[in-house]
């Protein structure tokens, strides 16, 4: 057992200098951009802002000439004490607030269909490898890689249109109705499962026939080892080997690609949300994109890499508990 | 913003397959207005830093300044002033100050609230967004009523940047520690809408100001403001009836919009008296000569341009830019002079043969040293419509034998090459203002002319010109009206013998509104302000004289 800790911690550490080496280049990257945000936001005003203008903004900013090496400095520093800065776009409220109101939404919508879909895909991918001659196996792989094809953005707008416009099933638009004040009661959330479920669906339609097929693949080659053969021989229960013997050799590469996923899932299902016009990170990234809001870009991909850090972290650990192999 | 070009055929499509009617829900007592594209609200209501984005209408709705500039009639409005008097040979400048003025909470309002906000300014000059004191001695107010401005420097045009400031209450302000972060939620102005009915991520309600100080308005009781994160989602809105009043572009509006309810459905899109130019880096070699930029401009058929590019939104630049409410400022000599926003490709030819830029056999002007002369167009990726315009540009100048490329680049990369001259050819903006003066100051100023390679925050053609310099340095001197208007027709000559840009149409101000619930929004029929709610603080006439129906 001291092995695994001791394997635990090898990990962490990779992770921590991976962090590390993310967060220079999130410093990095912003700064290679052409353009500073000031002029930027002057020039968006298209001749209506004066030139003055443009001093006093930067002043607010506090974008200074400082030497790189003391803006990394305080870069840090500011991370460490959990000071991410002032938004530019959004300016004078703190980046965590601005990042903490979209992560909420972004953890909420992809976060769910995620689980649902890698925890459906799975299922199912195990249940027709079992039956592989079945007639689901012969008909939903194909359909599912078929949906999954689809330019996401067109799938999605013929979901909204189809639901959302013409039969009016579903709100066009929004976290929640306008109708509803936020806080804990039914009314609030009903309205924001009710606004979830069409963007949630088509993110499950669109990503549950990977799961599905890398489930059932995997499967497929661990149900043809010797130790199953054996298993049956046994005499042991097929539900049991299913379950026990094969499905749970065969889920560890979909465990690795759920920790990847989880990242994919922070940076925001960007176009989900600008088609659903649903508030969550990845559109707020969009705008900070847009404005070269730098403290606000830096927020949201160190978010993203924590959580992604985090997530494979957390994989490993799952890893050590399906797979015995690892712990030796 | 976003412009998905498949997102936005999708939504024409089904506009067209389909009939709108979404049974719609929504409030009936409160005006619903989009202005802002955000998906989640902050609450923002600071109205001085210039760095703030705070929720519309804070600039003009809650806080409002000295005087109001109308674009459509091009004139001040007094406002929390009520007259103004330049004295001592232009060096003091003196508002009366409008009395029986209350603040929201009921404090009353004077001339020692509009002086401590310009101090307020001086102390922190991250507040002073127009650098006014750099012009400015001092401030003072003599009694409730008079203000005094003093000037360092006689400069005119200051009174823009004075007259437009908006004002805060002193009992707030002077409570503030740090006026630079502070996010004002709780705003106590002096305008028609103050009180924050609601305020939630997605949807913020405004209600009237019951101690505003003109009689019987505003008329609506409450301001809606949900948030939208595109323009389809806005005219989707607007046909369905839970949106009365935008100022979002629609492309082909007549059959997306007008025609689904010709009754209710109305739009403007007044011309704002500026022009959209394609601008010339006249540091280039080729583009530097005069007579090359004139050939491109008579090249161009400004009319198919208004009608590929624009939708037909707008009508073709006049040569001085200045058109609709600006051309009250046209000289009278203006149609003896040369008209080269005219479409004449012998002009074109002749100019450019005459600059030494011969045709080769396959209709190809050559550069002087014999190879073949292109040159590039930049436009920033997105914007559709300069992208469509830029395109039928190039056709034009190919008829003449100049290869152009259009090149879109994101907006960052754009500016940037804007701001240091790396371009031959680009459309963008010119500056704007209440006279022609900024117009002509960012067009020939040569203070403002940076070399290549450096950041010019104006001026990005780089064109400096000392007559006009002189011109522009008396504008700033003057407030008589007839020598104001004398300069203003010189340098109206000097940029039309020069050429320092191409002016291509003028640009309109969008603007449109739903009259199902609320009337007597401003239109063609009945000027009395801009339909458009882009520009602070002139939104502010609608918003008083809309009615409930």
């Amino acid at each position: 057992m001291s092995k695994s800790i001791l394997y635990l911690i090898r990990r962490l550490c990779f992770y921590l200098i991976a962090g590390f080496a993310a967060l220079t280049l999130n410093f990095v990257i912003p700064r290679l951009m052409p353009g500073d945000p000031a002029s930027i936001i002057f020039a968006r005003f298209r001749g209506k802002l004066k030139p003055e203008t443009i001093d006093a903004m930067r002043q607010s900013f506090g974008l200074t000439d400082e030497p790189l090496l003391m803006q990394y400095w305080s870069y840090i520093k500011g991370i460490l004490s959990g000071n991410l800065g002032t938004s530019i776009a959004y300016f004078p409220e703190p980046v965590s607030e601005i990042i903490s109101s979209g992560l909420f939404w972004t953890i909420f919508l992809a976060g769910l269909s995620l689980i649902i879909a890698f925890s459906l895909g799975t299922l199912l991918g195990v249940f027709i490898a079992w039956n592989r001659t079945g007639k689901l196996d012969t008909f939903l792989p194909p359909v599912l890689a078929f949906l999954g094809a689809f330019p996401y953005f067109w799938l999605a707008m013929l979901i909204l249109y189809i639901f959302g416009f013409s039969l009016n099933w579903f709100p066009l638009s929004h976290a929640y109705g306008n109708e509803v004040t936020p806080g804990l009661n039914l009314p609030y959330i009903f309205s924001v499962l009710y606004h979830a479920s069409l963007p949630a669906l088509t993110m499950v339609f669109v990503s549950l026939g990977g799961w599905l097929l890398s489930m059932r693949n995997t499967m497929i080659s661990t149900l043809g080892a010797d130790y199953i053969t054996f298993a049956n021989a046994k005499g042991i229960s097929s539900r049991l080997i299913m379950l026990r013997y094969a499905a749970r050799n065969a889920i560890l590469p979909n465990l690795t690609g759920f920790g990847m996923a989880l990242g994919f899932v922070l940076s925001g299902a960007l176009l989900t949300e600008i088609i659903f016009s649903y508030p969550g990170q990845g559109y707020l990234l969009l705008q900070a994109v847009k404005a070269q809001d730098f403290p606000l870009m830096q927020g949201i991909f160190m978010t993203i890499t924590f959580a992604v850090l985090a997530a494979n972290w957390l994989v490993d650990i799952a890893i050590l508990v399906f797979d015995p192999r690892t712990r030796k | 913003m976003p412009k998905n070009i498949f997102y936005k055929i999708f939504i024409i499509g089904l506009l067209i397959m389909q009939s709108c009617d979404r049974n719609v829900s929504r409030d009936k007592e409160g005006l619903i207005i989009y202005q802002e594209q955000f998906l989640s609200w902050v609450r923002n209501f600071e109205p001085l830093n210039p760095a703030s984005i705070p929720r519309w209408p804070t600039r003009g709705g809650i806080y409002e300044p000295l005087y109001i500039y109308n674009p459509i009639k091009a004139e001040w409005v007094p406002w929390l002033a009520t007259s103004y008097q330049w004295k001592n040979n232009n060096k003091k400048l003196l508002f009366t100050i409008r009395s029986g003025v209350q603040w929201s909470d009921g404090t009353p309002f004077n001339a020692y609230d509009v002086a401590y906000t310009f101090n307020l300014t001086k102390r922190y000059p991250a507040l002073d967004t127009r650098n006014s004191w750099e012009y400015l001695k001092s401030v003072v107010a003599q009694s409730d009523t008079m203000l005094e401005v003093s000037f360092k420097r006689i400069y005119v045009p200051g009174f823009d940047a004075i007259a437009g400031t908006y004002i805060v209450p002193k009992h707030i302000w002077s409570q503030i520690d740090d006026p630079l972060k502070y996010s004002n939620p709780e705003p106590v102005g002096t305008g028609p809408y103050t009180e924050i009915l609601r305020f939630d991520s997605q949807i913020w309600e405004l209600g009237k100001n019951e101690n505003y100080w003109q009689p019987d308005k505003p008329h609506v009781d409450k301001l809606i403001f949900p948030a939208f994160s595109s323009n389809e989602q806005v005219t989707l809105a607007l046909l369905s009836g839970e949106l009365d009043w935008s100022g979002a572009f629609i492309p082909a509006i007549e059959r997306i919009f007008v025609d689904k309810d010709p009754e209710h459905h109305q739009y403007w899109f007044p011309n704002t008296g500026y022009s959209t130019f394609l601008h010339t880096n006249t540091k280039h070699p080729i583009l530097g000569d005069v007579r090359v930029r004139k050939a491109i401009s008579y090249a161009i058929n400004r009319p198919q341009v208004v009608k590929v590019g624009m939708y037909n939104y707008t009508e073709p630049a006049h040569v001085t830019s200045l058109s609709g409410p600006m051309a009250k400022w046209h000289s009278p000599d203006i149609d003896k002079k040369e008209n080269w926003t005219s479409f004449n490709i012998e002009k074109a030819n002749a100019l450019l043969d005459d600059a030494g830029y011969a045709k080769n056999k396959k209709n190809q002007r050559l550069d002087k040293d014999g190879s073949i002369l292109e040159l590039d167009i930049i436009v920033v990726s997105g914007w559709s419509d300069w992208i469509r315009s830029a395109q039928v540009i190039s056709q034009n100048l190919k008829n003449v034998g100049i290869k152009t490329k259009v090149r879109t680049y994101d907006f960052g990369a754009w500016i940037g090459r804007m701001q240091t001259g790396d371009f031959d050819m680009s459309i963008g903006w010119a500056e704007k203002g209440a006279t022609p003066y900024n117009f002509f100051k960012g067009m020939m100023f040569s203070e403002y002319v940076k070399p290549l390679g450096e950041i010019a925050d104006l001026n990005w053609h780089r064109f400096g010109l000392s007559e006009a310099d002189l011109l522009i340095k008396s504008l700033e001197r003057t407030s008589d009206q007839n020598k104001i208007q004398n300069i203003i027709q010189n340098l109206q000559h000097l940029f039309i013998e020069h050429a320092p840009g191409i002016p291509l149409f003028a640009e309109p101000a969008w603007g449109e509104c739903n009259t199902k619930y609320f009337t007597n929004f401003p239109s063609q029929n009945n000027p009395y302000g801009p339909l458009s709610n882009n520009e602070q603080p002139s939104f502010i006439f609608t918003l008083l004289n809309v009615k409930k129906r």
